[in-house]
């Protein structure tokens, strides 16, 4: 009984928070800009379409005035405010054509046609209002945060890269952080990481009784490549305690370690990565958590369960079939599990300290174990850059694009220096994606044979959608928000 | 809490059909067979008969569909809060009992429906999607119209259909009437358990009422009984909170071991109620020993 009422409190808290800051307990908010920031379309916000890696290469050449960045970056914020404030009006404005409709429905005398075309309206106007929520509320902050990382990337880099150089030249490189890499394996990132075995185990029983747990990848032959590549990695790494890797069949792009030597791969890191070393980077980089013993430090268990528990949510409500068709679904399921998606990255575990060490040690136990270790700045370009706002969503959670991120990430391969030889891609990776092929194919199927109690209203003309490209630059759809009808079948 | 008692085929007296040509419309019958409480298991087409407005049917026995789609609909109003703790003893029961690979969903009510939890296979988002509910806005009860827009919304799901509602079955302000849900039910395959809470609270203050309160307390529990006896399922209303994970899984069970008879039919959508009636039986030296079976009473 107590209980009951003791939730109380900590609801009205979460919506007086949603009043107040309605992009996310976690996000960032202002006054909200009334007015379109004039659209800069200056060479230097052309290059924030480019990749890091590009960047990286060209920002030596490029020669922008301070204030022409700092003007960019305030551009940058208006526009992801006035981006952010358009998609939450237009949400409000579907919010209100459902409230309009419900309260046409509890007339007294209402005649059975207008009664469906009523839910037929309210059934569009919650399928859209749920695409602008996710739109507003996850896709806009991390284009953005993208291109405020690449603003500052182009500003600092090239100062940056003169003084790895000179460090390189002089020696002094070796007397970094973790620079004995030729000691890998016989070094001591941090002692007693068995002492973490117990609390990963605890962790993955609670999260397997609470039933949080995706389901277990079964296909044999991509599990044990999965488990070869991380292998050939830990043989290269500091870890001290066996290394246990378990492929989930979850839609969700992300990997995630438990404290112990437990690593998680979902299927979706696999059906992101281009090649073995996008892998082998992903992989490294969780392992080294471990190592680290990040877990020891950070999470909680709870925390734990509240990392695979959003990433569940992101994953059902992003990639059930894109954006565009998650409809009435997400419309009363984000409502629902809003405080779960604001959840601050603090809360979960992530620290710019703690995944600027990870990104150290995973280059070099990418590079240790052979493979080229820009496979993993190469998959995180690819999540920031080329797979567009929606799909790198999900990644972006818990990797957040730090400025410092990708420039440390760059400066420890610049130290480690270039092979010849490293590898890119395995013949056993094309099989692994063949294979793959088919275990997203029967996902697919059973995702869209899943029964549901939001279908539909019976015979409501093709429902709309927000219109959206995966690679369209964020900013040309927070102009003007496009409304189309779906081009083919009318709803069931 | 039921024993399931299996039992190995029995010679019977010759079936009805060996073999049926398909024709007209397909009727899935989901039944439960229980001896003396313990759910019957691992019966034949040969132990069945089946009847439909009194006259034999030819049927298949075939496997119940998997996964399941099971929907929770639970009671949340503030005037539940006097008996919340059975609620919260249901839902622990589900996360303790529900096995893995069906559907599941949550739905609450009080005042209207609020699907809180679409079917998902993670049984542990069902328990989080319960556990992170703020206060209820609401005090009315309105069970009638929760059951009848849950059945409309579970009748245009594929597959077998279960229903399992955790509420007292008081009705405060519904514009559904007892009858209509019923009606509704007879044309809906679905079905319905029943985890009543409530039970403790009214036995404390029971003997304390009117006559008119304690009538409207045992009409709402035979709503639900007869909800789902109607149905084919069961309805339990324990006097114990601690009792509630073993009716959650005393229902898990049940629809574990669910029987499916089909029967094509050339009457269905005339809108007419047919009665059917189920036997399952076994003979033992010579002798037919009857089981009870937990059927739908009809269909329309």
């Amino acid at each position: 009984m107590q209980s009951f009422y003791l939730r109380t409190p900590v609801a009205l808290l979460c919506c007086e928070l949603l009043l107040l800051n309605i992009s996310g307990c976690g996000g960032h908010r202002v006054t909200l800009p009334t007015a379109e920031p004039v659209v800069r379309t200056s060479p230097l916000e052309q290059e924030l379409r480019k990749s890091y890696l590009t960047l990286f290469e060209i920002a030596s050449t490029l020669s922008y005035s301070d204030s022409q960045i700092q003007a960019m970056q305030e551009y940058l914020k208006q526009a992801q405010d006035y981006c952010v404030g358009r998609f939450e009006s237009v949400s409000s404005d579907y919010q209100r054509s459902v409230d309009g409709a419900q309260q046409s429905l509890k007339k007294s005398k209402i005649s059975e046609v207008d009664r469906h075309s009523l839910h037929c309206k309210i059934q569009d106007a919650r399928a859209l209002k749920s695409q602008a929520d996710v739109i507003a509320q996850h896709a806009i902050p991390v284009a953005y945060d993208n291109k405020q990382a690449k603003l500052e990337l182009i500003q600092k880099w090239p100062a940056q890269a003169k003084e790895i150089q000179a460090s390189i030249a002089d020696g002094t490189y070796k007397n970094r952080r973790w620079g004995d890499v030729e000691d890998i394996g016989f070094r001591e990132i941090e002692s007693n990481q068995k002492d973490d075995i117990k609390t990963g185990q605890e962790a993955i029983r609670d999260l397997k009784r609470s039933g949080l747990m995706p389901k277990e990848l079964e296909d044999k032959a991509i599990v044990d490549y999965v488990s070869e590549v991380a292998k050939k990695l830990a043989t290269n790494s500091d870890l001290q305690v066996p290394l246990q890797v378990t492929v989930l069949n979850s839609k969700e792009i992300n990997a995630f370690a438990l404290p112990g030597g437990f690593v998680f791969v979902e299927r979706g890191i696999l059906e992101a990565a281009d090649d073995e070393s996008q892998l082998a980077g992903v992989i490294a980089h969780e392992m080294s958590h471990v190592v680290a013993r990040h877990g020891h430090k950070l999470m909680t268990k709870a925390t734990i369960a509240s990392i695979v528990y959003q990433a569940a949510q992101i994953a059902a409500v992003i990639f059930t079939g894109g954006v565009a068709s998650i409809g009435a679904y997400y419309a009363l399921q984000y409502g629902f599990y809003g405080l779960g998606l604001t959840l601050s990255l603090t809360l979960l575990g992530v620290s710019r300290e703690y995944e600027q060490q990870a990104d150290q040690l995973g280059i070099q136990y990418s590079w240790k174990a052979g493979y080229d270790p820009s496979g993993y700045i190469r998959f995180f370009d690819k999540m920031a850059t080329r797979e567009g706002y929606v799909n790198g969503a999900s990644w972006f959670r818990s990797h957040p694009p730090f400025y410092q991120r990708m420039v440390e990430s760059e400066r420890e391969m610049d130290y480690l220096g270039k092979r010849s030889s490293a590898v890119v891609n395995t013949a056993e990776f094309k099989t692994m994606k063949e294979a793959l092929a088919k275990v997203t194919a029967t996902a697919e199927t059973e995702s869209k044979q899943k029964p549901s109690l939001l279908g539909p209203e019976q015979g409501c003309p093709a429902p709309s959608k927000l219109v959206y490209e995966p690679d369209q630059p964020i900013e040309t759809i927070c102009s003007s928000p496009k409304l189309a009808p779906a081009a083919s079948t009318p709803g069931k | 809490m039921i024993a399931a008692l299996a039992l190995a085929a029995v010679p019977a007296g010759a079936g009805l059909a060996a073999s049926i040509e398909p024709a007209g419309e397909t009727v899935s019958l989901y039944l439960n067979v229980e001896k003396n409480g313990g759910l019957v298991t691992g019966l034949t087409h040969r132990n069945f008969r089946l009847y439909q407005d009194g006259k034999a049917q030819p049927f298949r026995l075939e496997k119940p569909e998997e996964p399941a789609s099971i929907a929770l609909l639970v009671e949340y109003s503030r005037a539940s809060g006097y008996y919340y703790e059975d609620i919260e003893a249901a839902m622990l029961g589900f996360l303790q009992h529900a096995p893995e690979g069906h559907w599941y969903a949550l739905a609450t009510f009080a005042h209207e429906l609020d699907v809180q939890v679409d079917f998902t296979q993670q049984i542990g988002a069902v328990t989080q999607g319960f556990s992170q509910l703020g206060m209820p806005s609401w005090s009315e009860i309105d069970t009638y119209d929760a059951v009848y827009e849950m059945l409309d919304k579970m009748g245009r799901l594929p597959g077998r259909r279960i229903l399992v509602i955790v509420g007292s079955g008081l009705d405060t302000f519904s514009e559904h009437t007892f009858d209509q849900v019923k009606a509704k039910m007879e044309s809906e395959n679905v079905t319905v358990f029943v985890a009543g809470i409530g039970s403790l609270f009214r036995g404390m203050y029971e003997p304390y009422l009117e006559t008119s309160p304690r009538l409207t307390f045992l009409q709402a529990q035979s709503f639900l009984q007869t909800l789902a006896s109607k149905s084919g399922g069961f309805a339990w209303f324990p006097n114990q909170v601690s009792a509630f994970p073993s009716v959650l899984q005393g229902i898990m069970q049940s629809v574990a071991t669910q029987y499916r008879l089909v029967y094509d039919t050339n009457v269905r959508g005339s809108g007419k109620f047919h009665k059917i009636k189920v036997e399952a039986f076994q003979i033992v030296n010579d002798k037919r020993e009857d089981f009870k079976v937990l059927v739908r009473e009809g269909w329309r």
